[in-house]
């Protein structure tokens, strides 16, 4: 006799325990309406006692310096101060939401869902990936805008001179090696290809044939290898000391890095950038209308 | 669950019993007022706007701690920049000529102008800030695991709208700010490899910001983005209805 073979579902939804459950009214919907309210007055107060931004009338003739997009778009405003335009602006943030979204299919199992931290160590995973997250930030930000070595120099004395010059700052190891000129254009492809020639002004065709190998290297490979490195690299520490043990574990670890990493973007871009993305201090910053980093036109 | 005894009648009773047992209110609501379990649980199964919600809800989803409400805000501020959007827009014209003027006018002869406005901006930014705390909720109570995979790649997608909304929403006042975010940003878009620069184009209607990027930008906010989120959202509370309400411990 031929058997249907069913498969069970990977997950059911769960029994209900009826004596465990609450009457939606007026449980919850007074929840609900009370944290509605709160809100709707803390928004009600706020929008009393502080305006809106409101500038000069758009002018496309006067830049704005710092020119700064909106604050959530920041991080990739900072990545792009260490990278090439295409990988920082694009590239990272897609196949970054692509692995966001991605989570569930990777962690498939039911352990630890619904409650709080609910796997064993996730706290101290969590509070370990941001810390290093925050810090190694922080770093990498610090040792590319140049600021690690003038601080060693004028302040401990310490130089490498121009031996060790390349290692100030990401740029310096393009500037300051002597890179062979054949180096700045290598060609892997044997034609060159061009893509969307349109052929009229303002559209350059997107073409392949040379790659600067320095640029290449300073641009994309140093700010991706960090990128995937880093995260991948604590994963691995923390595995190898028996700290992470599912993928669960990974993810907090990957997901905690990634809210660290970006809170101190934003965190960068908004507080400590200012007249041409230079790195200050936030009372440095000319703050007007509440927003730092403005400059009202003289 | 103790069920409560209905008692003798007092005269708060009966002056239920003539407002919430008439005709005419049972015609709108079907169900007496709220105040005994039967009526309470028809009234969330038959009222529209309440059947978002189970009937019934475990004890533990009901604390606040448990979800700090962060999902509802996100969608109550959505509601609210509808309210106040909706106002904005009857005094707001999206071209280069008016736009800065309407916005001065709005906030200085407008009644209320400026308290929409900043209700419109702040709800925004709040908006923002509550979708990803929300995210943070949901992976760190394990709420994307089977079977609400999807639910989870739905938020995804709801979170890169509640930031091309804000995003569209920013270019509108046409000031200094707006002019050289949306230029820093659009620019950042038009960096993509191959179809950057006409992504730029098609989102900016040119090559720099100018009036046709005002109206597209405007369109996007005030009707294509809002209904597509609105889908989105829709999907999003349907899903956490199927997949059995909120994430509970095995």
């Amino acid at each position: 006799m031929a058997t249907a073979v069913v498969a069970r579902p990977a997950a059911r939804p769960q029994a209900r325990a009826r004596d465990e459950e609450v009457l939606v009214w007026p449980d919850l919907v007074f929840v609900e309406f009370i944290s509605a309210l709160l809100f709707t007055f803390t928004i009600f107060i706020l929008s009393v006692i502080l305006n809106a931004p409101l500038l000069d009338q758009a002018n496309p003739d006067v830049t704005q310096n710092p020119a700064k997009a909106p604050w959530y778009l920041l991080n990739l405003q900072e990545l792009l101060l260490h990278m090439e335009a295409a990988t920082a602006g694009v590239i990272v943030p897609t196949v970054w939401l692509i692995i966001l979204g991605a989570f569930p299919y990777f962690d498939r199992d039911n352990d630890g869902q619904g409650a709080w931290f609910a796997t064993e160590g996730s706290v101290k995973l969590t509070v370990v990936s941001a810390i290093v997250g925050v810090v190694g930030t922080w770093l990498l930000i610090l040792w590319n805008q140049g600021t690690i070595a003038s601080v060693l120099n004028s302040w401990f004395g310490i130089s490498g001179g121009d031996t060790f010059r390349f290692l100030e700052n990401s740029r310096a190891i393009q500037g300051n090696l002597p890179w062979p000129e054949w180096s700045e254009s290598i060609p892997y492809l044997p034609f060159e290809l061009r893509i969307l020639d349109e052929g009229f002004t303002g559209f350059g065709a997107t073409t392949f044939q040379n790659v600067d190998l320095p640029s290449f290297i300073v641009e994309i490979a140093i700010p991706i290898i960090m990128m995937v490195g880093l995260p991948s690299l604590l994963i691995y520490v923390l595995w190898r000391i028996g700290w992470v043990f599912t993928r669960r574990d990974a993810l907090i670890v990957l997901f905690s890095g990634f809210v660290a990493v970006n809170a101190m973007l934003v965190l960068a871009g908004t507080g400590f950038r200012g007249e041409d993305q230079d790195l200050v201090f936030p009372w440095n910053l000319s703050v007007d209308e509440g927003i730092p980093g403005y400059q009202p036109p003289d | 669950m103790a069920v409560e005894q209905p008692g003798k009648p007092t005269l708060a009773d009966k002056i239920y019993d003539k407002m919430f047992h008439n005709y005419v209110w049972k015609s709108i609501f079907r169900t007496g007022y709220p105040n005994t379990p039967r009526n309470q649980m028809l009234v969330v199964a038959t009222n529209l706007f309440l059947h978002l919600h189970p009937t019934r809800i475990h004890r533990t989803h009901v604390k606040i701690t448990h979800t700090y409400c962060l999902g509802g805000l996100t969608f109550f501020m959505f509601l609210g920049l509808t309210v106040t959007g909706i106002l904005l827009m009857f005094y707001y014209v999206p071209s280069v000529e008016r736009a800065y003027l309407d916005i001065q006018n709005i906030q200085t002869n407008v009644q209320f102008g400026q308290l929409m406005r900043n209700m419109h901006r702040w709800m925004a930014h709040a908006m923002v800030i509550l979708v990803f705390l929300h995210m943070m909720r949901v992976f760190y109570t394990g709420a994307y695991k089977p079977p609400r995979e999807f639910n989870w790649v739905v938020g995804v997608i709801l979170l890169v709208l509640t930031f091309l909304l804000s995003f569209t929403g920013y270019l509108l006042p046409w000031d200094q700010l707006a002019f050289w975010a949306i230029t820093v940003g659009s620019e950042i878009a038009g960096a993509a490899p191959v179809l950057g620069p006409k992504t730029r184009f098609w989102m900016l209607g040119g090559f720099e910001v100018g009036p046709e990027s005002l109206i597209r930008f405007y369109t996007l906010h005030v009707i294509a983005l809002p209904l597509l989120a609105a889908i989105f959202m829709a999907v999003h509370f349907w899903r956490i209805r199927r997949d059995g309400g909120l994430a509970r411990p095995l």
